[in-house]
């Protein structure tokens, strides 16, 4: 009885451009209890490992995804004609981490953090869809609150905002130290 | 000022622009000397700080003021060390203590985004699939729904468009909000849709065109009509929703 729910899904999963959550899984499949799919899922996921195949199967932005793995980059690159995908700047990931780890959050917090002008950088991250209005704080000014979106968490491949590397990782890699150094582009 | 010292070795000598800004130079001196973020020397390393921006030969204020608000704010700090106190300070009064914790936070999420970086660099070697046919939706089409943000975006490309065609016109007829609503209605009755853009930039005046757009954010609001892009960068269009009911005294046109 296993096996065509996990074919079942893997079709699912392979048809949508977004990631596929449970919940919309059961809307379809509104016969199967979401412990059966999520044993389901499992099954297929540990299949794609096993068996050593071309595509992966992610869990990101509460949902699942077919991806290719990262050791294909260059033939999937070949074939899209694609140079490189572009990455974010380091003022923007700068931003986007205090965003997400001290949300909701306004722009003069956002700016006490890093010590420098913000808004050209939060403006970018909102057409980039990485971040989104969620309200106002009710604070002298109402000044605009942010929130990271779900594009963000797919964009880094987070499931959810628990899945942000943790103060402790956060400190560890500070005492294992200069990281932010030996990173530093030279002139 | 004393004769600045020369660089140590070639690796320091960085452009003040591969800093993020003022926190990031601190606390990059800061780490460079080994110096215990909890008791900085604030004299050894203000004249530190000074000596990387005295390296400059021009500040541009339009970039770089951040640095030089972080230079008086350090030598602020330093005066408030410098005056005489009759008992020595208990910890939270020391005058360097809203820095720290400030420096404290900053390197916490600069090490965060250097994992997020590691994170996108897996990430942007992965590849998923971006199309699919088009997929016939029941109701309504299966199209980008948009923002709030992206409505008024549009409505102010607008605006700008028009403040060149600079009318001169007399008092333009007065339309209430009702009729408008109803004009709207009509319109998406008979055509099904409409085109945002080019139905406000059909609107004879502005105190037109802005009823217009506060009759679709009511529409919106009410479910009766659903603003969609097609494709990233493409026009706007709004249509009916005829699942929906309209919102009362709008339903059908007196």
């Amino acid at each position: 009885m296993d096996s065509p729910l996990k074919d079942i899904l893997e079709a699912l999963i392979f048809i949508s451009i977004e990631p596929l959550s449970v919940d919309r899984i059961k809307e379809v499949l509104s016969d199967r209890t979401e412990e059966e799919i999520r044993r389901a899922i499992e099954d297929l996921s540990a299949e794609y490992t096993r068996e050593g195949r071309g595509l992966r199967l992610q869990q990101v932005g509460g949902g699942f995804v077919l991806a290719t793995r990262p050791e294909h980059d260059s033939w999937v690159r070949r074939l899209l004609q694609i140079e490189r995908k572009t990455k974010l700047s380091h003022a923007a990931v700068e931003t986007l981490s205090v965003i997400a780890y001290h949300q909701p959050v306004t722009q003069p917090e956002i700016q006490a953090i890093r010590g420098v002008d913000s808004s050209y950088t939060i403006k970018t991250l909102l057409e980039k869809k990485l971040v989104k209005i969620s309200g106002r704080k009710k604070a002298p000014g109402l000044p605009l609150l942010y929130r990271t979106t779900d594009r963000f968490l797919t964009y880094f491949g987070l499931n959810d905002l628990g899945e942000l590397p943790s103060v402790e990782e956060v400190a560890k890699m500070l005492e294992e130290g200069d990281v932010p150094e030996e990173k530093r582009p030279l002139p | 000022m004393e004769p600045l010292p020369a660089p140590e070795t070639d690796c320091y000598q960085i452009r003040l622009e591969v800093f993020e800004g003022p926190m990031d130079l601190l606390l990059f001196l800061i780490r460079k000397k080994k110096i215990d973020i909890t008791d900085i020397p604030i004299s050894a390393i203000t004249h530190e700080y000074l000596s990387y921006l005295g390296r400059k030969e021009q500040i541009n204020l339009d970039r770089e003021a951040e640095f030089l608000l972080m230079a008086a704010l350090l030598i602020s700090i330093k005066s408030q060390l410098l005056l005489p106190r009759e008992q020595p300070p208990a910890d939270e009064e020391d005058p360097r203590r809203p820095l720290v914790d400030r420096l404290l936070e900053y390197e916490r999420m600069k090490s965060a985004s250097l994992l997020l970086r590691e994170k996108e660099e897996a990430q942007l070697q992965t590849w998923r699939r971006t199309s699919l046919p088009p997929i016939d939706v029941a109701d309504e089409p299966g199209l980008i729904e948009i923002s709030l943000f992206d409505l008024a975006e549009s409505f102010f490309l607008l605006l700008k468009r028009r403040e060149s065609e600079n009318f001169q016109y007399l008092k333009a007829k007065e339309v209430s909000l009702d009729e408008k609503m109803r004009d709207i209605i009509r319109e998406l009755e008979e055509r099904h849709y409409l085109d945002f853009l080019e139905f406000l930039a059909r609107q004879e005046s502005l105190e037109e065109a802005l009823i217009a757009f506060f009759c679709l954010l009511e529409l919106i609001k009410a479910g009766a009509v659903i603003a969609v892009q097609e494709r990233l960068f493409h026009t706007i269009k709004v249509w009916m929703r005829r699942s929906r009911p309209l919102p009362e005294n709008h339903g059908q046109p007196a």
